[in-house]
């Protein structure tokens, strides 16, 4: 029975890319597997609420913000808003109310705003294709609201502009305003800071933050950075290889990370990692694997320096490990203390992730 | 506040459309290809007033095949009329038939490769399969196949938009013949511009997919088609010149080739008339190589910074 209370929610969902294989795959009817982009995500976000989606580059947090906005077509579980299920919605017109409450804001502002559109007409998009605006004076004053909300003032100086006469902060305010002009309920927020001068990243997360303060907005923040996801989030769901390993309140997350890969995660960000720590552990070894290859049993046991043999062959379901707080790996429950206690991982050194 | 932003905007324009003209007139090409089309254009434009209304056997002034000469300057055609009249008003037919089957091709080619590259999937395998079979299509086969056809139909005496119907035939075969042309680089193109992040905004912000096509891809195509319409004119000058040469041009509404087809019969080849076969032939080569000279600076002046021309 979905949460009502939940603005979206996601059940066990997949998205598998299929790999084309080769000629001799072909001829043979041989499936040359897949690319499991996002392999089981259970995750929930409230009313208003802020949750940041953070994990390794190709750990899938694109493709999940993409299933959300209905850019991509999972192929398995489902996704609910408002707990209707819209994972098989479909064409234009059948999405628009969706469109109007769900919108997203894209990691590179410059490639997510056509080049030949002025800042009025890429504004003006939404409101227009949704129909939310009844007379040209109607749609300047949203544009201009919009504008001004993004940070764009006095927005009529913007109205002409096109993207390249634009700075990088201002070509993502551009992108933020198209997305709030229509008074969304949920936005995905793919890096939205990655990209742009440290200088003027406070500055576009204070927009986003005040949209929350203002409208009661829902917001899923992605982002790799640790630090930052405490910073803004509420709650912060860890994704590895397509799959969530924790999910925690901010603070726990951050402060009293449960799972292994977290607790790496954490250790390797010097800013959070001079903090009391619940346990130590060597800094994480090798690369994440590709996600056509996900490992059996744990996906995260070949880099796992707590790895024990239940962890090659069973996978770990996510198991309450406090007050709202879900971690997807057996050593809470069999034996933790035993693997921390092993004397080589004190000793080890720690580098970076 | 809407008036200010027409203002800001056409501004704004104007400058970008500036900087473009001056890029484009930076290619030595581009002046001659340009300079040689105006004065091309201006023939077509008032051929009565510059030479007079069209010659006719029964309005002929001079000799028979008389070489050029102070009173006329491109000599006379077996009959005795004015090969610089001819040749004047042969620009306008000729260049109106280039022209409209260049948009005939450039709007079916355009349609076809945005959907085409768009939608993708089995959408895209059976028009590029349309596509394969238009762009291997000899036009001189099909102009064959279709004239009497068309004739028989609409009767010779008849006009269609204009035009008599053996020089309607011709524009529609250009036309047909060229569109695959633009169909596969407006296609391949459109490939690569929906993959942009743009195109994925556009969807989320609730755009329909005919909206993104036109709103959003067809703007960005801009400079291939430009480009390449200009090449696709060139083309149908010469298929233009071709096929009238090879009689099925109209004799009432010469073109060039028709009067290189004429020159050609009258045997000016073998009797050294040199001025009726050439005026014609150097005509129909100089406005084609302009569209060429042209097509390059237009492609030249948009591949490389195609990301700042807005
Ligand atoms: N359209 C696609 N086709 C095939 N593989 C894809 C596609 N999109 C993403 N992937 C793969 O899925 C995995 C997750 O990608 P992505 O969601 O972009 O991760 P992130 O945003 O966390 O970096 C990567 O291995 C990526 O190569
Ligand atoms: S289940 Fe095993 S391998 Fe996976 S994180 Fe926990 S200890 Fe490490
Ligand atoms: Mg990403």
């Amino acid at each position: 029975m979905p949460d009502t209370s939940d603005i979206l929610s996601l059940e066990s969902l997949k998205v598998h890319f299929p790999i084309q294989g080769g000629l001799f795959d072909r001829v043979l009817g041989r499936s040359a597997g897949a690319v499991r982009a996002a392999d089981g995500v259970d995750l929930n976000i409230g009313r208003g609420e802020i949750v940041a989606l953070v994990g390794e580059s190709g750990s899938g947090k694109t493709t999940v913000g993409r299933v959300i906005t209905k850019l991509a077509q999972p192929t398995g579980g489902r996704l609910l808003f408002e707990g209707r299920d819209m994972t098989s919605a479909k064409g234009f017109s059948a999405l628009r109310p969706y469109r109007r409450r769900v919108q997203m804001i894209f990691q590179d502002a410059y490639q997510a705003l056509n080049p030949r559109h002025t800042v009025f007409d890429s504004v003006a998009e939404p409101l227009r294709s949704l129909r939310l605006v009844k007379n040209h004076a109607q749609l300047t004053e949203r544009v201009s609201e919009a504008l001004s909300a993004a940070g764009l003032n006095p927005p009529g100086d913007f109205f002409a502009r096109f993207p390249h006469e634009l700075s990088g902060g201002q070509r993502q305010r551009v992108v933020i305003a198209g997305a709030l002009a229509v008074k969304p309920e949920l936005i995905v927020a793919d890096e939205p800071v990655s990209m742009l001068d440290v200088s003027i990243r406070a500055q576009i997360l204070q927009v986003l933050v005040d949209l929350r303060a203002k409208h009661n907005m829902a917001l899923l923040f992605i982002t790799h950075d640790l630090p930052l996801a405490w910073l803004i989030a509420d709650r912060i769901a860890v994704l590895y290889l397509g799959r969530l390993v924790e999910i925690g309140s901010a603070d726990d997350i951050t402060f009293n990370p449960r799972h292994p890969y977290t607790v790496a995660l954490r250790n390797a960000t010097p800013q959070i990692r001079s903090d009391a720590s619940r346990f130590e552990l060597p800094a994480l070894q090798g690369e994440v694997p590709s996600a056509a290859r996900v490992p059996k049993g744990c996906r995260f046991h070949p880099r796992c320096p707590l790895a024990f043999d239940r962890c090659k062959e069973e996978e770990p379901p996510a198991i309450e490990v406090g007050p709202q707080h879900m971690s997807a790996c057996w050593l809470p429950t069999s034996g933790a203390k035993a693997g921390l206690s092993t004397p080589n991982l004190k000793s080890a050194d720690h580098g970076s992730v | 506040m809407s008036e200010s932003i027409v203002r800001y905007s056409s501004r704004s324009r104007a400058r970008a459309i500036k900087s473009f003209l001056s890029n484009l007139l930076g290619h030595a090409g581009a002046q001659l290809g340009l300079l040689c089309l105006v004065f091309f254009l201006v023939l077509s434009a008032v051929p009565n007033i510059l030479v007079g209304p069209l010659e006719t056997v029964a309005t002929a002034t001079g000799d028979f095949l008389v070489p050029p000469s102070s009173q006329h300057l491109l000599g006379t055609d077996e009959v005795g009329r004015d090969v610089l009249n001819l040749v004047v008003h042969g620009a306008r037919i000729s260049l109106t038939i280039a022209l409209l089957a260049t948009v005939i091709s450039l709007v079916v080619g355009t349609t076809v490769g945005i959907t085409a590259g768009y939608y993708g999937g089995r959408v895209d395998v059976w028009l590029m399969r349309l596509t394969d079979f238009f762009f291997v299509m000899p036009s001189f086969v099909l102009a064959l196949v279709i004239t009497p056809v068309v004739l028989e139909v609409m009767g010779r005496g008849r006009e269609i938009l204009g035009f008599r119907p053996s020089l309607f035939v011709i524009l529609v075969v250009i036309g047909i013949t060229s569109w695959a042309f633009v169909a596969r680089i407006v296609r391949s193109q459109t490939l690569s511009l929906k993959e942009r992040t743009f195109i994925d905004r556009a969807r989320v912000v609730g755009s329909s997919n005919l909206s993104i096509m036109v709103r959003h891809i067809l703007p960005n195509l801009v400079p291939q088609i430009a480009a390449n319409g200009a090449l696709v004119v060139a083309g149908a000058i010469y298929v233009e010149t071709s096929l009238s040469f090879l009689g099925l041009g109209d004799p009432l509404q010469p073109s060039w080739g028709t009067l290189l087809s004429l020159a050609q019969r009258a045997g000016a080849a073998s009797t050294g008339a040199w001025w009726y076969l050439g005026a014609p032939g150097l005509c129909a080569l100089a406005v084609s190589l302009s569209f060429v000279l042209v097509g390059n600076a237009l492609d030249d002046t948009f591949n490389p910074r195609q990301r700042v021309i807005p």
